[in-house]
C-alpha cells in the first residue's frame, strides 16, 4: 500500500513534470505564433500605455519621443484600433496618429496636424518604414500579420521557441527571414533577429523587461538595434493599463480633433 | 486698413502684458502651474526676392522674428487653450501682437462646443479650397511663412453634433472674416482695372469691409460620416468672397461679394493610395446671371486626388482642380476677359531621410491653360528635437502678368527659417 503511495507520488511527479514540456512541444508552430500574436498585441480588450522612446544615433546622439496609446480590439486576433496622442517634441506636439487595423486589406492611417486644424489621411502599404524618427517600426508597434510569413519552428529550449519567419512576399520587406525568440511562459517574443536578402544579421530586437500587469505578462522596455549604423532606440512603456473600457468612438474623426482627456493625460 | 490694424495690436499687446504681470506678479503659484503647461517655439525668418521687381522698394519680404506661446488648460469640463504670438517685424519695425488661438471648448455627451478665435479646416484639398471657405493668408504662404499660416483663425462658434451614423458641423463666425488677399502691401500684383501691374510702391488695396453686425457674418456646415474605409461629407455655406473681388463702381471700391457654397466630397484608399474627390458649386449672390462685370461669375469646381507612397517614407501627391465659370457668355458680353476654365494640376512630393530628420518636399500649381505655375521646393532638417532648419523658395511664372501666379512672377522669393521648440 505504501509502496503503490509512493509509486503514485512518483508517477504523479513525472508526469507532473513531462506535462508542460511534452504538450508544448506536441504545439504546433501556428500555435505558437497565434499564442504569441496574442500575446504581445492583444492583451486585455483594451489598453493605455505612456510611451518613452530614446532614439540614440551612431554618434550617441539622442532625440526623445513621449506619447499616449490606447488601444481597442474589435476582436482577438483580429481588427484593432490605435490612437497615439504625442506630448514631445515640440514639433509634433499635440499631433494625433490613429491607425485602424485590418486584417483582409490595408489599414486606414490618419494624421490630425492641430495647427492646421487638419485631417490627413495616409497611404499605408508600407508599414516597414521607422515609426516616429525610432528604429522601431511601424509594424513593430501594431504587430505583424501572422498570415504575412512561413513560419518553422528551429529550435527549442527549455525556456524559448525559436521560430524562423520567411515571409511570403520577399519583394515588399527588406529582410529575407528573421528569428525570433518566444518565452514558452508568456508566449511573449524576447528577441528577433533579422538578416537581410546577403544573409547578414542587420536587425534586432530585444526586450528588457517584462512586468505583470493585471495578469497580463507585460513588454515594459524594449531595444531595438540598426546593426548596420549602430543606432538603436530604446522603448518604455509606463502607466500600463488593460481593460478600461475605451469606447470604440474614441477612434473616430471627433477625437482626432478633440483629443479625448480622460484618456490622454499624462 | 493694415497699419491700422497693427496700431489696435499694439494697444491689446500692453494690455495682455499688463495682464501677465498681474497674474504672474500676484500669484506665483498659479504662474508656476501655468509655466508647466506653457510650450510654445521662438522663430526667426527672412524672405528674399530673388527677381527684379520696379515696383519694390526693397528686396526684403519678409524678415520676423515671432515668438509664439501655447497655454492649455484640461478639465473634464472643458480645455482652454491661449495662442499668443508676439511679433516683431522687420519690414515694418513695429511689434504685433495677436492670438492665433484663443478659445474655450465644452465637450457634451453628443456635441462639442469650440467657442472663440480658432482655425477651421475642412475638405479634401491639399492646398487647394473647395469646401473650405474659411479664412485663409494667402500672403503668409507666398512669402514663404510656414504652411501653418495659410489657415487664418477667425472668431467662430463652433458645433459638431454626433449621431449614431453621421456627425454635424457648424461653423458660425459671426463677424465677416476675410482672407489676408494680397493687397500690394507686400507683393505686387496685376490690377484688372488698371491692366497693369501694382505693388508696393503703388496705393494698395483698400477694400470696403462690410460693417461689424451680426447679418454680415457667415455660417458653414458639413455632414459627415464614413462607410467603411471611405470618408463621405456634404457642406453648405453662406457668406461672402473671401477677397474682394467685387468692385463698387459708385464708392470706387473694391468690395467683398455675398457667396453661397455648396458641395460635396469622398476620400478614401485605393490600389494602396488614397483618392479623394470633390465638387463645389459657388453661387455669387450678387450676380446670379454673370451679367454684373464687377462682381465675380458663379463657378462650378470640382477636385480629383490621388497619393501614394513610392518607397519607404516617400510619398507622391498629385490632383487635378478645375475652376469652371458658368454664364460664361454673360461673362463675356459683359466684358469679361478670363479662359472659362481654370485648371491647376499638382504635385507633391515628400521624402524622409536620415532618420526622418531631414525632409525634403516639393509642390508645385501647374496651369496649362493660363500658362502660368508656382512651385515651392523645401528642404527641413531637424538639428534636435528643438531645432527645425528650413530652406524653401516660392517661385512663380507665367507666360502673361494678369494671370494667376503670373501676377506673382515678380515676388519670386527665397526664405529660410530657423525654430527653436520649447
Amino acid at each position: 500500500m505504501k509502496k503503490l503511495a509512493v509509486f503514485s507520488v512518483l508517477a504523479l511527479l513525472t508526469l507532473l513534470y513531462l506535462l508542460p514540456f511534452g504538450l508544448a512541444s506536441a504545439m504546433d508552430v501556428n500555435e505558437i505564433v497565434e499564442k504569441a500574436n496574442l500575446a504581445s498585441y492583444y492583451a486585455g480588450d483594451d489598453g493605455i500605455a505612456n510611451a518613452a522612446m530614446k532614439i540614440y544615433d551612431s554618434q550617441g546622439r539622442i532625440r526623445e519621443r513621449e506619447f499616449k496609446i490606447l488601444r481597442k480590439d474589435v476582436e482577438d486576433g483580429g481588427e484593432q484600433y490605435y490612437y497615439v496622442y504625442f506630448f514631445r517634441p515640440g514639433d509634433v506636439r499635440k499631433t494625433v496618429f490613429m491607425v485602424h487595423k485590418h486584417i483582409d486589406r490595408d489599414d486606414d492611417r490618419w494624421l490630425y496636424l492641430p495647427a492646421l486644424d487638419l485631417v490627413k489621411r495616409i497611404a499605408a502599404t508600407d508599414k516597414r518604414t521607422s515609426f516616429v524618427g525610432s528604429h522601431f517600426f511601424y509594424e513593430d508597434v501594431s504587430g505583424r500579420s501572422p498570415q504575412d510569413d512561413n513560419h518553422e519552428l528551429e529550435k527549442e529550449t527549455d525556456k524559448y521557441y525559436i521560430l524562423k519567419n520567411t515571409p511570403k512576399d520577399a519583394d515588399i520587406v527588406e529582410f529575407s527571414y528573421y528569428y525570433v525568440w518566444i518565452d514558452k511562459n508568456t508566449f511573449l517574443p524576447m528577441k528577433a533577429e533579422y538578416y537581410d536578402k546577403g544573409g547578414k544579421l542587420y536587425r534586432r530586437m530585444t526586450v528588457l523587461s517584462v512586468k505583470n500587469i493585471q495578469g497580463f505578462p507585460t513588454v515594459v522596455e524594449a531595444k531595438m538595434e540598426d546593426l548596420n549604423s549602430g543606432g538603436y532606440t530604446i522603448l518604455k512603456f509606463l502607466k500600463v493599463q488593460y481593460n478600461k473600457n475605451i469606447p470604440k468612438r474614441i477612434f473616430t474623426e471627433r477625437y482626432l480633433r478633440r483629443p479625448p482627456r480622460k484618456y490622454i493625460r499624462r | 486698413m493694415a497699419l491700422a490694424k497693427q496700431g489696435k495690436c499694439y494697444i491689446s499687446y500692453l494690455y495682455f502684458l499688463a495682464l501677465l504681470i498681474f497674474f504672474f506678479g500676484r500669484m506665483p503659484v498659479f504662474a508656476m502651474s501655468v509655466l508647466e503647461d506653457l510650450s510654445g517655439f521662438f522663430e526667426t525668418s527672412g524672405s528674399y526676392r530673388v527677381v527684379d521687381n520696379d515696383l519694390a522698394k526693397t528686396d526684403w519680404l519678409l524678415g520676423e522674428v515671432r515668438l509664439q506661446l501655447d497655454y492649455t488648460k484640461d478639465t473634464d469640463d472643458f480645455t482652454i487653450s491661449l495662442k499668443p504670438e508676439f511679433i516683431f517685424d522687420g519690414t515694418d519695425r513695429e511689434l504685433h501682437f495677436n492670438f492665433r488661438e484663443s478659445y474655450i471648448l465644452l465637450p457634451l455627451d453628443a456635441l462639442d462646443i469650440k467657442l472663440g478665435r480658432q482655425i477651421i479646416t475642412w475638405g479634401t484639398g491639399d492646398f487647394v479650397f473647395l469646401n473650405d471657405v474659411f479664412p485663409k493668408d494667402w500672403q503668409s504662404f507666398f512669402l514663404g511663412r510656414d504652411d501653418e499660416y495659410l489657415k487664418k483663425p477667425a472668431n467662430a462658434i463652433r458645433w459638431t453634433l454626433f449621431f449614431d451614423k453621421f456627425s454635424v458641423d457648424i461653423a458660425w463666425l459671426p463677424f465677416f472674416t476675410p482672407d489676408q488677399f494680397i493687397s500690394g502691401e507686400r507683393l505686387s500684383y496685376y490690377n484688372p482695372l488698371s491692366g497693369s501691374l501694382s505693388g508696393p510702391l503703388n496705393p494698395e488695396i483698400d477694400p470696403d469691409y462690410p460693417d461689424t453686425e451680426i447679418e454680415n457674418g457667415e455660417i458653414a456646415a458639413r455632414i459627415f460620416g464614413t462607410l467603411g474605409s471611405w470618408e463621405i461629407a456634404v457642406y453648405g455655406y453662406r457668406g461672402r468672397w473671401g477677397v474682394p473681388s467685387g468692385f463698387d463702381v459708385d464708392k470706387n471700391k473694391p468690395f467683398f461679394p455675398h457667396l453661397e457654397v455648396w458641395g460635396s466630397s469622398m476620400r478614401g484608399p485605393i490600389a494602396g493610395g488614397i483618392f479623394n474627390a470633390e465638387v463645389a458649386w459657388y453661387r455669387s449672390l450678387d450676380d446670379l446671371n454673370g451679367s454684373d462685370p464687377y462682381v465675380p461669375n458663379s463657378e462650378f469646381r470640382w477636385l480629383l486626388g490621388y497619393s501614394h507612397e513610392i518607397a519607404a517614407d516617400q510619398s507622391i501627391g498629385v490632383q487635378a482642380y478645375m475652376e469652371h465659370l458658368l454664364d460664361y457668355s454673360q461673362y463675356k458680353k459683359s466684358g469679361g476677359n478670363r479662359d472659362r476654365e481654370r485648371l491647376w494640376l499638382t504635385l507633391r512630393y515628400t521624402g524622409l531621410f536620415m532618420q526622418q530628420n531631414l525632409t525634403l518636399s516639393f509642390f508645385g500649381f501647374f496651369a496649362p491653360i493660363e500658362k502660368d505655375l508656382y512651385c515651392r521646393p523645401k528642404i527641413s532638417y531637424k538639428y534636435s528635437d528643438n531645432i527645425t532648419v528650413t530652406l524653401g523658395a516660392n517661385v512663380f511664372f507665367g507666360v502673361e502678368s494678369s494671370t494667376f501666379f503670373g501676377q506673382f512672377e515678380e515676388n519670386t522669393n527665397i526664405y529660410a527659417r530657423i525654430r527653436y521648440f520649447f
